[in-house]
């Protein structure tokens, strides 16, 4: 893998790291399975991609696409709150409407970016004035990015709210005992989680130089395998351990991916990514639980051993 | 002042299992009174704490709490007047939250939870100093998950994180009832030093008769979804179960047919 390839992989991790943050506020804290990632973040692409074209500032064009992704977390909240519909279902409801509304935003499937001011542009203009690698000054940024999104959320969750917000989706009767509205928990968590998402995706139109509707297909297959392998890999039960464990999941997976098509060992080709991912997801999973049983059973050898 | 009128809930009403689980309560609870609730099995004494805590919907009735009817309010609006322990210990507690991120929910028991942390060390201090008085060593281990504890040490903090915020009424719903004998005394003797200690007003459900007697300063009994009998004071201080059961018997005119009221 090239220098500049490996650049742009830890970049694409780090992107995605928005997304894993999302679906780790979803699926771990909230215990809500929400698939509606895969709607919320090409809407932040569309929504950034279209704003940007149209002339607004980018950073302002970035928050509009929070807020759209937040948007998305309330529609999912309403549909399996208020409407009681299966949280996986009133999720994937909200996933094929955004597709719809996406191309609505945009008024065609996909939109390029190229030659826009993007929040990128003045960094990439200062590295080009000092003879930096525009590259690296780039990754910089969007690493501060999100060391600054984990700490929001690293602080949120030790905040009285956030205790209301992982109490939530633990135990909600104690949460209603203790004069916790679990209801409005859920719809800030949603709108919390996809407002990532929706940044992950301005963030990810911005660097790519476009938005695409269809960039959203599997966004929670990659967010689970992040989630799933940075805590595999880092486990422990800290809050921050955790939001680090899953940005590094997210890298790491990147990095493994790209290894794994790019160093053509196995005659593998960039269709084979889904299958990649599958594999690696499994492995994630079933790994502990392997190493558990053979822990088990070495200990067992010892055991019987001991006794002849 | 704790007042309930007329409180009726029906269970699956208009069909074929339709089960009147409280059928006109009243009673008025003045503050600072413990009140023990007894009845067999399907009495209703759950219930009615679901009622007054707005877990069970009510059919009829009216629940007013200092004067201020609760109503129409939900659980979580009505748990700043009052605190609750559960007879379950893994309900009232979050099994993967620490001690003392347990004890930060229960303080911010009724107020806004804001982006204030849960955990100064002001609090920390605070929530040390409370669970001190259990004995049980737990000052130590505040950063312990409390799923880590025993069902009796659960309901032991659970009882702590009832007193951490202000509180018009503790509803205590057979908090003993999942504990080992030892544990059970354990938790009952904490609970009559905590009420005492903070002037709380209780409606403690139990299924002991014994219990019931000998803890509070009246006893309420109920008995098909009404109140049979109801007594307090020098009368009540005087009664053992016997003469309780005997009570019992002459106002329904049936003797009580519940083994596990009698043996408790």
């Amino acid at each position: 893998m090239s220098f500049f390839a490996f650049i742009g992989t830890l970049e694409i991790g780090l992107v995605y790291g928005l997304v894993a943050l999302g679906v780790y506020l979803t699926f771990r804290v909230l215990d809500f399975p929400d698939l509606t990632v895969d709607g919320s973040f090409p809407m932040g692409a569309a929504v950034a991609a279209t704003a940007i074209v149209a002339g607004i500032n980018p950073w302002f064009a970035t928050l509009l696409a929070i807020f759209a992704g937040g948007a998305c977390g309330l529609v999912t909240g309403f549909l399996a709150i208020r409407c009681n519909i299966l949280h996986l279902l009133a999720s994937i409801l909200t996933m094929i409407a955004a597709f719809s509304i996406n191309i609505r935003i945009m008024g065609r499937p996909n939109l390029a970016l190229l030659g826009e001011e993007t929040i990128l542009t003045p960094f990439e203009n200062f590295a080009m004035d000092y003879g930096l690698d525009s590259n690296l000054i780039r990754l910089l940024v969007v690493a501060l990015l999100v060391v600054f999104s984990a700490w929001f959320i690293i602080r949120l969750l030790a905040s009285d709210f956030g205790l209301g917000l992982r109490a939530t989706g633990v135990n909600s009767r104690m949460v209603n005992a203790q004069g916790g509205n679990t209801a409005l928990y859920t719809y800030l968590g949603l709108a919390l989680s996809n407002g990532f998402v929706g940044f992950s995706g301005a963030l990810f139109a911005q660097t790519n130089s476009f938005a695409d509707v269809t960039s959203g297909v599997g966004t929670i297959v990659v967010g689970l395998a992040a989630v799933i392998l940075g805590q595999t890999l880092i486990p422990g039960r800290k809050i921050w351990v955790a939001v680090v464990a899953v940005i590094v999941g997210s890298v790491l997976y990147r990095l493994a991916v790209a290894f794994a098509l790019s160093s053509g060992m196995f005659g593998l080709k960039a269709s084979d990514l889904n299958l990649i991912t599958a594999v690696l997801v499994a492995v994630a999973l079933i790994a502990p639980r392997m190493k558990n049983s053979f822990n088990r059973k070495k200990k067992r050898v010892t055991a019987t051993k001991k006794l002849a | 002042m704790i007042e309930l009128n007329d409180i009726r809930v029906t269970f699956n009403e208009g069909t074929i299992l339709e089960n009147q689980a409280l059928r006109g309560i009243n009673l008025v609870v003045p503050e600072k009174q413990f009140v023990t609730v007894i009845g067999s099995n399907g009495a209703g004494k759950s219930t009615l704490l679901g009622a007054v805590s707005g877990e069970t919907p009510m059919s009829d009735g009216q629940v007013l709490i200092d004067n201020i009817d609760v109503t129409e309010k939900s659980v979580h609006q009505r748990a700043q007047y009052a605190a609750r322990v559960f007879q379950d210990p893994l309900a009232g507690t979050c099994a993967s939250l620490t001690i003392e991120e347990n004890m930060a929910l229960a303080y911010k028991r009724g107020s806004q939870r804001s982006w204030k942390m849960a955990l100064s060390s002001n609090r920390r201090k605070l929530f040390q100093e409370r669970i001190s008085i259990l004995g049980l060593g737990l000052e130590d281990r505040l950063g312990d998950s409390i799923g880590l504890l025993s069902g009796g040490q659960r309901q032991a903090v659970s009882l702590v994180m009832a007193t951490l915020a202000d509180s018009k009424l503790l509803l205590l719903d057979e908090h003993t009832a999942a504990l080992d004998p030892r544990m059970a005394a354990f938790v009952l003797a904490l609970t009559t030093k905590v009420v005492k200690e903070f002037d709380l007003t209780v409606m403690m459900v139990t299924h002991s008769m014994k219990d019931a007697l000998a803890h509070g300063d009246r006893t309420v009994m109920l008995h098909q979804g009404e109140i049979v009998l109801d007594v307090k004071g020098q009368e009540r201080e005087s009664m053992d179960v016997k003469q309780l059961l005997e009570m019992f018997s002459k106002v329904r005119g049936e003797e009580l047919a519940d083994d596990s009221l009698l043996l408790g």
